[in-house]
């Protein structure tokens, strides 16, 4: 019995996030009509206590080597893998209920379900990142879309925010159901639902495992992985998977398309190092699997290529913003992938500090994309123009996040990118490299359009209200952009410690 | 029955939704589509744990996929009622305010 309790408290964090989440709602429920602002800061100081939570696991983990401990037989998969990811969750989730509480044209009244449905959505992750268990990845993926649905659809009366809800639940249905269909292959072949145990079990015993199977015949494992694979697919928007992201994006209320993509993104991948992780990198993998796990790495490689370059060629041609970040957020998605097909513990954690990265400077690109939108009350590049000299603060700072994301240096963004092209060409992945460094130059024409906009044109006639607290919350934003870029130990430390957790090794050759 | 036999209907399932989603322009079948390939899941899930040697995975796997089929379905209804109400329409084609 005491065990069982000792084990509650290594997932204390998703129990007061779960209780949070619930109070929220009641208390919404007591106060109906009235300002739901106080359910905001209720849910910002309860985030609060989570982050700390977390942080105090950190520790520990840190303390052992990020060393995983499972809860609650073996469901959950507390390591520091997790942990990381439930951090940066933690923290986008509090920039996305600032974003709502600083954004001009969102009802500040009667919209308590708001921080209900991003919480739930939070709830998704913290499960769905840190187990080994298919059943519970499911449960946690579902979460976060059920509730990531309903937000693109929030604005019940804009028939956009309607039909980008429609599109998401549609594509989000059919993804997860030939994912759950690809799951229950793999574990009619393999025996066990645990991913720890099909990528080690030698095929002796039960469960059978992937070792086994590949020998007997590839085939069916083949199609199951990848049936899996195109849930994943769908999840972080990778090509041919990607059709929904920028109608869902333009459409839903931008501080719910910030959600969807940084930390919903950022959860998809998580998942997806955990699970090429756990099956085909694990220490002590058996051969063959290893040797399939190389194609499995050159199918990713590929994918990575046509999806940075269909983003980045997209998103050329874009004149609204929301939906040039939409395709941006894509081109993004094939950089990250890199490091997963270079298949090595060293390109995982490069994929790690890249999506680390991601979070900074894409909040802050949304947080520029809401604030000019309630300034403008448009989301048309041409809207900008000039605007630069009359918000001054937000717009240099939203220079530093534009730098950032096309990867140049000082920035997080850069160093970011530069290991992920070093691991690219350590694995031998030269081709792919290259694609990428084309793919920077053509990025850097869209996003310094906006640049452009803002500084080389007339100075604008209208006048922007000044908004201290949104401005100053964004240039934090955008000081921790160029801070991380300069002093990088401690992002690359967090994500070595995560990558470590995993317990994948090189692949023996 | 061999393990045959409910692998092949699972299969035909699963073909059969994929082919409705893609075929059908109203959202309701579009939506019974996606049903049909849960349950084509549930079918497998149910059929290799019988023969696996009655582990509980595969069935407590059916049991959640049941609930999570339920929870999305409320949900994509709702929007569906939703579009319907602001589009007068639920077929996607005729909601095609966002596009390049």
């Amino acid at each position: 019995m005491d065990r069982y309790l000792a084990d509650l408290g290594l997932i204390a964090p998703e129990l007061v996030l779960t209780l949070l989440s619930l109070v929220v709602l009641v208390w919404d429920l007591v106060t109906k009509g009235r300002d739901s602002r106080q359910v905001a800061y209720l849910s910002l100081a309860g985030l609060g206590v989570v982050a700390y939570l977390l942080l105090g696991q950190w520790g520990d983990l840190a303390a052992t080597g990020g060393k995983a401990e499972t809860v609650a037989f073996g469901m959950v998969t507390i390591d520091a893998f997790g942990t990381f990811f439930k951090l940066f969750t933690v923290g986008s989730l509090a920039v996305v209920i600032l974003f709502v509480l600083a954004d001009r044209r969102e009802r500040k009244h009667g919209i308590g379900e708001y921080y209900f449905l991003l919480l739930g959505a939070g709830i998704g992750v913290f499960f769905m990142v840190s187990t080994n268990n298919l059943l519970l990845l499911m449960l946690g993926l579902e979460l976060l879309s059920l509730a990531s649905y309903s937000l693109a659809g929030f604005h019940k009366s804009e028939r956009r925010s309607a039909e980008a809800s429609m599109k998401y639940v549609i594509f989000g249905g059919l993804s997860a159901g030939i994912m759950l269909y690809g799951i229950s292959l793999l574990y009619g072949l393999t025996g066990t639902i645990d991913l720890n145990e099909m990528g080690i079990a030698d095929g002796s015993g039960w469960p059978v495992g992937l070792a086994a199977q590949f020998a007997q015949d590839p085939v069916p494992v083949a199609v199951a992985i990848v049936l899996i694979l195109a849930g994943f697919a769908y999840k972080v928007s990778v090509v041919p998977f990607h059709f929904w992201t920028p109608d869902v994006y333009e459409g839903a209320p931008t501080p719910v398309t910030t959600f969807l993509a940084v930390a919903s993104k950022a959860a998809g991948f998580a998942v997806l190092l955990r699970f090429v992780g756990a099956l085909f990198l694990v220490e002590g993998v058996d051969s063959t699997v290893a040797a399939y796990g190389e194609r499995i790495g050159l199918l990713i490689a590929i994918l990575a290529a046509v999806t940075m370059t269909l983003g980045n060629l997209s998103a050329l041609r874009q004149t609204s913003m929301k939906r040039m970040l939409a395709y941006s957020s894509i081109a993004h998605a094939g950089y990250v992938l890199m490091g997963l097909a270079a298949m090595t513990p060293a390109g995982f954690s490069a994929a790690m500090f890249y999506l680390a990265a991601y979070y900074f400077m894409n909040l802050g690109a949304f947080g520029f994309l809401l604030y000019f939108e309630g300034v403008n009350k448009s989301e048309d590049i041409d809207a900008l123009k000039g605007m630069g000299w009359k918000a001054p603060v937000v717009s240099i700072v939203m220079v530093a996040f534009l730098v950032s994301l096309t990867g140049l240096p000082p920035t997080v963004g850069f160093y970011g990118k530069l290991l992920l092209f070093y691991e690219g060409v350590d694995a031998g992945l030269g081709w792919l490299v290259l694609i990428a460094a084309l793919n920077s130059v053509v990025s850097l024409f869209y996003y310094f359009r906006i640049a452009k906009a803002l500084f080389l044109s007339e100075p604008a006639e209208r006048e922007a209200e000044p908004q201290p607290f949104f401005t100053g919350f964004l240039a934090l934003l955008g000081v921790g952009t160029i801070l991380f870029g300069i002093y990088t130990e401690p992002l690359q430390n967090w994500s070595e410690t995560g990558t470590d957790s995993l317990g994948i090794a090189e692949a023996s050759e | 029955m061999g393990l045959g036999a409910y692998v092949a209907v699972s299969a035909a399932l699963f073909a059969l939704g994929v082919v409705a989603i893609i075929v059908r322009r109203n959202v309701l079948y579009v939506l019974m589509g996606i049903e049909m390939i849960l349950n084509a899941a549930n079918i497998n899930f149910v059929a290799f744990s019988h023969f696996q040697g009655g582990a509980l995975d595969g069935r407590m796997f059916a049991i959640f996929t049941i609930i999570l089929a339920a929870a999305e379905a409320a949900v994509a209804l709702a929007i569906v009622l939703n579009v319907f109400y602001l589009f007068d329409s639920v077929r996607p084609s005729e909601a095609d305010l966002l596009r390049e």
